[in-house]
């Protein structure tokens, strides 16, 4: 059983903020206490307002972490996270986290292959870091176009991340999965796991694909959420075995994609 | 000058006024060690009822443009025999007094779950939840029955010597008549409010953000309607009430106090900012320090209207 760290309160201090794509931004994050406990699709429950407008925590992904700092990569989509784009370097940001289960990384015999979607790809990226050097990996990411890319050219190089576009402005002309579709008739392994995190309708599309092709598939959701804890009860997600609801704060946010219903409509 | 925060209230002596308000504060353990009990008087569970129950389809909360949120969480909860199996070690008794939230679809249900939770010591009482929105029966049909609530309180008031508050709904145009059948009909507290009834449009997808489609509007915009139907009910009873309704900071309880309200249930806030409680704490000391104020519950019902 992997150790899971205590969620604690801390207060981050902005080391740098950058402006990643027309409407994306990466703010690193002096956070040691998070930083050094955060594990792949972990989140951080995030104050944006210390006046209560908007009222709620955002739920962000921990991104990269490298020694006291974290990223805290995010689509700026409503006055939330247009709040949160307007700090600049020396700001306190109030965060509580590590928060939900990290992902299982693999067997030493599983072949893992990354499928991100737009921001989706914030959790993954850590567990990029977080697999051993020397793990043969793929790592797929799929945008809408170019021009909305959530990571930079560098990091997509250094991390060897293969691009698919819905308007085929930039890498495989196409959606992610049927990238993935495409990457899973050419491997040999039959020991293949899938980690992913995306919009609705691609975990929806993703699910449909694993199961068709018998893969072991870890999907982190992201959905409404209330306190971040698993006391409010907000952020439920149906079983599909019908039975009731998983926590994704609680439960999740990794769940093996055969334990949830899908519901385009409702994760973000 | 040291200020005393405690409140008495017949059996009762809280440290402080501060409760949580029931189905933001789990089962009481959730928060771990982000809350510091210190400044609680109490905490209030999420409602039990008889046997579980899963919820409202999500999503089950959003944010709204004017302020505040609204839950459809529908009262999901492990029912009283898995609570008692599972939660009743969890609670922070000996930390704070537990107070347990009960719902229930008839009288004989709230009757029945209040008296399986006679045999569990340490709990300081009970808060009879009459008012859910988000849920048919059990829900706000029930409070809005000034009958049903007397039967429902009286049934109860026959199988347990516990402080018992009853939580209303601020949906009632005149809050008199439906306060006093509560206390009439035994109630040693009143809670108000419970949320008001409200939904939110996404008109891009011509949807409703909840899945549900209503739910229950909390947050600083209930502040107002809260706080007249505390007033209102302080005019006619004579039993302490505990105030619930978008408080986020002390000068918010401290309107209540004045108003009429004896003991404050933080909410919301909490989801917000967990730190809350003795931020507020603090700030209700220092308004009594500029106002030479030696005990907070001197200020209950002090407010001047002419």
């Amino acid at each position: 059983m992997e150790q899971i760290n205590l969620p604690i309160a801390e207060k981050g201090v902005v080391d740098q903020i950058r402006k990643i794509s027309d409407d994306t931004w990466d703010i690193k994050v002096f956070s040691p206490g998070i930083a050094k406990s955060s594990k792949a699709a972990q989140f951080v429950h995030v104050r944006v307002s210390e006046d209560f407008r908007p009222f709620l925590r955002r739920p962000l992904s921990v991104g990269p972490c490298s020694g006291d700092y974290l990223r805290l990569i995010f689509t700026v989509k409503g006055s939330g996270t247009r709040l949160l784009a307007q700090k600049s370097t020396g700001d306190v940001i109030d965060l509580i986290g590590p928060l939900g289960n990290p992902f299982k990384l693999p067997e030493d015999d599983e072949y893992p292959i990354i499928v991100g979607g737009g921001i989706g790809v914030v959790p993954l990226l850590l567990l990029d870091d977080q697999l051993e050097p020397d793990t043969p990996r793929d790592f797929l990411l799929g945008v809408r176009t170019e021009s909305l890319l959530p990571v930079d050219e560098p990091e997509i190089k250094h991390r060897n991340i293969q691009i698919a576009s819905d308007d085929g402005s930039i890498g495989f002309g196409g959606n992610v999965v049927q990238l993935l579709e495409r990457k899973l008739s050419k491997l040999q392994s039959n020991r293949v796991v899938v980690y992913a995190c995306g919009p609705g309708m691609m975990m929806y599309a993703l699910k449909q694909v694993c199961i068709k092709h018998s893969i072991k598939a870890y999907i982190s959701l992201e959905v409404p959420m209330g306190c971040g804890l698993g006391a409010c009860q907000s952020c439920a997600v149906p079983r599909s075995d019908g039975d009731g609801y998983l926590l994704v704060c609680q439960d999740g946010p990794v769940f093996d994609a055969t334990e949830v219903l899908i519901e385009p409509e409702v994760l973000r | 000058m040291s200020v005393d925060t405690t409140i008495r209230m017949g059996s009762l002596n809280l440290r402080t006024p501060l409760l949580t308000g029931s189905g933001t504060f789990g089962y009481g353990d959730e928060f771990g060690s982000i809350i510091d009990y210190s400044s609680f008087g109490g905490i209030i569970t999420k409602s039990i009822s008889l046997k579980p129950r899963a919820g409202n389809p999500p999503p089950r909360i959003c944010e709204t443009q004017s302020g505040g949120i609204i839950n459809s969480i529908g009262l999901a909860n492990v029912g009283i025999y898995n609570f008692i199996e599972s939660k009743v070690d969890t609670l922070p008794m000996g930390k704070t007094e537990v107070f347990l939230s009960i719902v229930g679809d008839s009288v004989e249900e709230y009757v029945e779950v209040v008296e399986k939770l006679e045999d569990v010591s340490g709990i300081a009482g009970y808060e009879l939840n009459v008012s859910c929105p988000n849920v048919r029966r059990g829900g706000l049909d029930l409070g809005g029955d000034k009958e049903a609530i007397a039967a429902i309180m009286s049934s109860v008031r026959t199988v347990t010597g516990r402080f018992v508050s009853v939580k209303l709904t601020p949906h009632y145009p005149v809050i008199a008549p439906v306060a006093q059948a509560a206390v009439d009909a035994g109630a040693d507290a009143l809670t108000l409010t419970n949320t008001l009834v409200g939904m939110e449009v996404d008109v891009e997808r011509r949807k409703p953000l909840l899945g549900n489609v209503t739910g229950g509007y909390s947050g600083p915009p209930l502040k107002p309607v809260a706080l007249a139907k505390v007033w209102q009910a302080a005019q006619v009873v004579d039993v302490p009430i505990w105030a619930s309704g978008g408080m986020v900071n002390g000068i918010d309880c401290i309107e209540f106090l004045l108003a009429g309200a004896s003991a404050l249930q933080l909410g919301s806030v909490l989801f917000a900012d967990p730190y809350a409680p003795g931020r507020i704490l603090n700030e209700m000391i220092e308004y009594c320090e500029r106002h030479d104020v030696t005990r907070l519950s001197d200020l209950v019902g002090k407010l001047e209207t002419r």
